[in-house]
């Protein structure tokens, strides 16, 4: 402050204005660089702030932000510039600052309007700026914390739901409020306080964050630590904070029921012993105001039926409903302090028949004890009692009633006259005393009180119709029921009938009376005056108040009709409604029924269980009967309206209208017939498309059976090409039987031709005898010569029968893979095919295979026949040997020659005997082919029975097989090279043989040249032979 | 209504993952399908018994929905148990896991106890996320896993309670400041705060499941 006098003091003569002052300053908080200058600036800017706040806000607000950020650890410079910030923001300063503001002139400039509020626009556009707030509150400085905890405040008073919005939006924002009600400060805590109530205003989401940080076991500390209600304003905060985040939010309301928070609101309400003689301090009822307010909000109608009945239990339970009937019958507490306790004990107790138990069981504690009901009862009927004390003890008595229908006996019971007893006050006294007294709201409370005993509960309808009173001596008691007609109808202008509340209260009572009661009813109708009178009161003029009491009239008319047992001749039902129709007209009616609903009063009654009137004179409907009314308007507009011929013109439209639906309804049947018919004929396609289907599979079927039928067949040629084959294999024997057979023919012919021999020897021993000696000698040489040769020439025919019998046998073996392979590939096939046609497929190649066995038999015969031919050959030759060597003997050594023919007779012998071995041989060859057949057959067979052979494994082996096979071929191949070079020998041997004959003819010996035409007859297939061995022996010449 | 400690948790993880089933289930043993949005956040609670303590469970169920973010985040701070669930039939749930972890580690305290929860586990026919997947992801982030139905109520009890058994023996270890509420763990009104040492006797598990509701 000394800095701003000496600096106002400089200038004297010119007083400057406060726009350049504050320009001057603001240059000086942005040029300085000094820390102390710029503080003073600033100083200076918020001793003018509350003046000049327009200037100060659009001059200096940019700086002051630049301050915050740059000085920021500077507590005293931040503090200064927050609290500039709030006045110029605040629209309302508060008194204390007040001194700071310069009041040496009075000029009062007029500010724009909500200037606090265009600045805290301007401020938190920017984001960043309430971040830098929220980031001061982390400073535990004092000089920080609490002004930002005051800027906070300004900002959310002046635009709340935005910055609620931008403090949501920070992860840490409302926990770092909510810090401040721990701060143990109490000028922050208590500011914090203020923040968060206005934080919380209406923003559910806010509010459970705050509730999740503890809030209501802090500020229920805080309550306890300020010592309750007797504690200060803060308390009063504290209360204020919980009913924000109390009020409409369920969640909370939960959370603060299960945190077991409403036992701790129990010792709030121990005044009655504590509270001072002398009276209560205007903070303690409003703190107990609000902590009342605040238990009603836990138990408040509006909210969900399952969480008040819990609250109220645990109300009762932890006693603080004791507590609040102990404040109910306390004395010396303030009125309003006693009509918000009965309200709050109102929605304690309302509907829950412990609470309901509870509170009737509570006394007064006078003398003698009287129950708190008729307490309170006496003070509904007394109009010396304030208007909203009596409003409160109706809602009171009606929520006691609510849902209780041992309540309602207990109330109607006192009314009965058995329990009359005059000298105490029971609740039927006071009531009759309301009802017939001269105060028309006593009239009118006493009526809808009445009405609540009766709701919903027949029997006590029934009951209440026992009640007779005497009314003056000597006249004859009336009927209640009759009592309260009777005043209605003593006319408008009576002293209490006339009034209105007074016969609203009468016409609440009578239409909740003789609603779902027939007996009421008939009493009613009983007396023959009570109709006309209600016609009377329908049909006449009425202003616009009087309307209400009419559309009532008519209800009663209305129910009267509906629930009309016709016991009473003249007003049976049909009768009530002529009645209507002649004197009021239907129309008429529904528009007095109609008013009702559209009147104020309605509206107003309907919005809330307790009542809550501005005024006495507006105490005129109540929720309960409105809702009765609701329920019974639609019902009674149809009860009162008599079958007329247009109505029953009309039933017979309906009739006809429902007929006409039945119609349509049978159209829809027939429409959903001829569906279901379409439905099924879809279906019956469907049949036929499995019929079909079916077809189709016999078909298929067929297919199958035919081709099992071919693979029979299949099979039938498979065992017929064996039989063939057995047969060819029976050939085989017959030709080597008949090869035996020839054998010993031509066993039979050289000895045939030995004899010629001899023959021939006769005739040229005969002819020639000269040339036998020379002959002889030379013929020895070329006898052993030859012996030689033959020697020779049989062991390359022991070898060749070798070699071909080894050749034959891989050829055998040979064919034996093949034929397994092709046999499994076969089966694989068949197996890959998967399907009936496969077997016609798969013994094809089978019967190829066949085919082919059946041709290389047929070669292996051939070979084995000229093999057969050359062995013939080469025994004549022996034959023609031995021939010429017995014909020698007979020359000059016969001993010699003799022996040496004995020696080569035996070789020869052997070579037969060797030759004998390799038919043997042969023969096992051709066993060894029928075995190839047998296991071809099986093969065949094979598919058949093993279909699932692993064809991964098949395809491998059939690969390394047509590989052996190949190799076999090759092996074949040079077999039979072999055999050709064999061949060749032997056509050398031959050729030898030929020389050697030669020679023999040279010698002059007549040798067999009539030999070879022989043999060619005996075998044709020699010929081929014998041309090949000649060329092959001219080839040999050369 | 007496208990040892009060925990607070959170259900956090994406929007139709089943929190607010999963806090039916636990609290009132009932399964609604048809669950209306949660707005902002729901509050339930429970009793349970561990290691023959009752212990008050508060749960606070949040808002998946992104636009609820920024208020949800409020909770982690002090929460002193988080339920991080995914739903096993919806791949991008469990991708998800990553940004919640980091929000959830950004925001709480450090000693906060999150169980990683794969939820409909009822639904195997419609399992997009493998039970290997999300015990890796667990044991990667160190969290405890367990795969739950809040249909069938599977598993359901011991999520919490294991999550609840696992605070507690951090409380025997010392590791939670219990005097500080910001924690989220509050001690029961008939315990003294001046004997933070209560129910140090008694070793750890030997816990009761299904402790008494409240």
């Amino acid at each position: 402050m000394n800095y701003l006098k000496n600096f106002l003091a400089t200038q004297p003569g010119t007083q400057p204005t406060g726009a350049e002052t504050i320009e001057r300053l603001c240059d000086r908080v942005q040029s300085s660089t000094l820390l102390d200058d710029r503080r003073d600036a600033v100083r200076a800017l918020k001793a003018l702030s509350k003046k000049f706040r327009l200037e100060v806000g659009t001059q200096g607000m940019d700086i002051l932000i630049n301050v915050l950020e740059t000085d920021r650890t500077d507590g005293e410079i931040v503090n200064y510039a927050l609290d500039t910030m709030n006045n110029i923001m605040c629209n309302n300063p508060e008194d204390d600052d007040e001194e700071d503001v310069p009041q040496t002139n009075g000029e009062v400039r007029p500010e724009p309007e909500d200037l606090g509020g265009q600045f805290t626009e301007i401020f938190i556009k920017k984001l960043e700026n309430v971040q830098l707030l929220l980031n001061f509150l982390e400073e535990y400085d004092f000089r920080v914390r609490w002004p930002t905890v005051k800027l906070m405040t300004t900002l959310l008073c002046n635009r709340c739901s935005q910055m609620q919005q931008i403090i949501l939006n920070s992860p840490v924002g409302v926990s770092r409020l909510m810090d401040l009600i721990s701060d143990a400060r109490e000028v922050i805590r208590n500011d914090g306080l203020l923040l968060l109530i206005q934080l919380t205003k209406g923003n559910a989401a806010i509010q459970k964050i705050v509730a999740f940080e503890n809030a209501f076991e802090r500020l229920l500390e805080i309550i306890v630590e300020e010592g309750h209600s007797d504690g200060g304003i803060v308390v009063e905060d504290c209360l204020l904070l919980m009913m924000n985040l109390l009020k409409n939010n369920n969640s909370n309301q939960t959370l603060f029921k299960e945190g077991g928070l409403i036992q701790k609101l129990t010792p709030f309400f121990d005044i009655t012993e504590a509270s001072p003689t002398g009276g209560w301090s205007a903070q303690k009822v409003t703190n107990l105001h609000l902590m009342l307010k605040l238990v009603r909000t836990l138990v408040s109608p509006n909210n969900p039926t399952v969480s008040i009945a819990a609250c109220q239990k645990v109300m009762n339970t932890c006693g603080l409903l004791e507590k609040l009937c102990m404040i109910l019958m306390a004395s010396g507490v303030p009125a309003d302090i006693l009509t918000e306790t009965i309200n709050t004990v109102s929605e304690v107790i309302r509907g829950n028949t412990a609470n309901q138990e509870y509170f009737a069981s509570v006394n007064a504690p006078s003398q003698p004890p009287r129950p708190a009901i008729v307490v309170l009862l006496m003070s509904m009927v007394n109009e010396k009692q304030p208007f909203v004390l009596r409003c409160a003890v109706l809602y009171c008595f009606q929520c006691f009633l609510f849902k209780n229908e041992v309540g309602q006996a207990q109330i109607v019971q006192t009314l009965l006259p058995t329990t009359a007893d005059a000298s105490a006050i029971s609740a039927g006294q006071l009531l009759c005393a309301g009802l017939f007294s001269t105060d028309a709201l006593s009239n009118w409370c006493a009526s809808v009180a009445l009405s609540h005993a009766l709701k919903d509960n027949p029997t006590q309808k029934e009951q209440l119709l026992r009640v007779q009173l005497a009314t003056s001596i000597g006249n004859p008691p009336v009927s209640l029921l009759q009592q309260c007609t009777n005043i209605l109808s003593q006319g408008k202008y009576a002293p209490q009938g006339g009034k209105l509340q007074t016969r609203l209260g009468l016409l609440i009572l009578l239409c909740s009376w003789l609603s779902d009661c027939s007996i009421a009813v008939t009493h009613f109708l009983h007396n023959a005056t009570n109709v006309p009178f209600l016609t009377s009161q329908i049909t006449d003029q009425a202003e616009e108040d009087e309307q209400l009491a009419q559309g009532l009239f008519a209800l009663l008319l209305g129910i009267c009709v509906h629930y009309n047992d016709n016991s009473i001749e003249n007003f049976t039902k049909e009768r009530l409604q002529q009645l209507i129709i002649k004197r009021i007209g239907l129309e008429s009616f529904e528009d007095k029924l109609s008013f009702v609903t559209k009147s104020d009063h309605y509206s107003r009654a309907a919005r809330s269980p307790q009542p809550r009137y501005d005024a006495p004179e507006k105490v005129l409907l109540d929720y309960e009967f409105v809702a009765l009314f609701r329920q019974y308007e639609g019902v009674i507009m149809k009860a009162v309206r008599p079958k007329t011929k247009e109505e029953e013109q009309a039933e017979q439209k309906t009739i006809e209208d429902h007929a006409g639906i039945v119609t349509q309804y049978k159209e829809l049947i027939r429409e959903q017939v001829t569906h279901l018919q379409a439905e099924q004929k879809t279906i019956e396609d469907h049949a036929g498309i499995v019929t079909q289907y079916k077809e189709l599979i016999r078909e298929q079927d067929a297919e199958l059976h035919s081709t099992k039928q071919e693979l029979q067949e299949v099979k039938v040629k498979l065992s017929e090409t064996e039989k063939q084959l057995q047969e060819q294999a029976s050939m085989v024997q017959q030709l080597r039987d008949q090869y035996s057979l020839l054998k010993a023919t031509k066993g039979q012919g050289s000895e045939w031709e030995w004899a010629s021999g001899f023959f021939y020897q006769d005739i040229s021993c005969r002819e020639s005898p000269q040339v036998q000696p020379v002959e002889a000698g030379g013929g020895e040489e070329a006898v052993a010569r030859l012996q030689g040769e033959l020697g020779e020439s049989k062991r390359l025919l022991e070898s060749k029968t070798q070699q071909l019998m080894e050749k034959d046998k891989t050829i055998e073996q040979l064919k034996n893979d093949l034929t397994v392979a092709e046999a499994k590939a076969a089966v694989r096939e068949a197996s890959e095919a998967g399907d009936e046609g496969s077997a016609e497929d798969s013994t094809r190649p089978l019967q190829d295979r066949i085919q082919a066995l059946t041709l290389e038999k047929e070669e292996l015969r051939t070979q084995l026949s000229s093999q057969e031919t050359e062995i013939q050959t080469f025994r004549t030759d022996n034959e023609t040997l031995k021939a010429k060597l017995s014909a020698q003997t007979n020359g000059p050594s016969p001993e010699a020659v003799a022996t040496e023919t004995a020696a080569v007779q035996s070789k020869l012998s052997a070579a037969e005997s060797q030759l004998a071995c390799a038919e043997e041989e042969n023969r096992r060859l051709k066993e060894q082919v029928q075995q190839l057949q047998v296991q071809n057959t099986q093969l065949q067979n094979a598919p058949v029975a093993d279909g699932n052979a692993d064809s991964a494994e098949l395809e491998e082996k059939v690969q390394r097989l047509s590989e052996e096979k190949k190799r076999l071929e090759e092996e074949a191949e040079t077999a039979s090279k072999e055999q050709d070079d064999l061949l060749v020998l032997l056509a050398d041997q031959d050729a030898k043989i030929k020389k050697y004959r030669d020679r023999l003819k040279e010698l002059g010996e007549q040798v067999d040249d009539d030999d070879d035409d022989g043999d060619l007859e005996d075998d044709e297939d020699y010929e081929d032979e014998e041309d090949e061995e000649e060329e092959d022996e001219d080839k040999g010449d050369d | 209504m007496s208990y040892a400690y009060l925990f607070k948790y959170i259900i956090i993880g994406d929007t139709g993952v089943g929190k607010s089933c999963l806090l039916l289930q636990f609290t009132d043993k009932r399964f609604q399908p048809v669950h209306d949005l949660t707005i902002g956040v729901e509050f339930g609670a429970r009793m349970i018994t561990i290691d023959g303590k009752q212990i008050k469970l508060q749960i606070w169920d949040t808002a998946g929905q992104e636009s609820f973010r920024s208020i949800t985040r409020s909770y982690y701070r002090g929460a002193a148990g988080a339920l991080l669930v995914y739903d096993i039939t919806r791949r991008d749930t469990f991708n998800h896991l990553t940004t919640w972890l980091e929000d959830a580690r950004q925001h709480s305290n450090s000693n906060m106890v999150i169980m990683l929860i794969g939820n409909k586990s009822d639904l195997e026919s419609r399992r997009e996320v493998k039970k290997e997947e999300g015990e890796a992801f667990a044991r990667e982030h160190g969290l405890i896993f367990m795969e739950t139905s809040a249909k069938t109520a599977a598993n359901v009890e011991e999520a919490f309670i294991n999550t609840a058994k696992e605070i507690y023996e951090k409380i025997q270890e010392g590791v939670f400041d219990i005097n500080n509420e910001a924690n989220g763990i509050k001690i029961g009104p008939q315990h003294s705060p001046s004997n933070p040492a209560l129910g140090g006797g008694g070793g750890a598990g030997g816990s009761q499941p299904g402790g008494g509701c409240c």
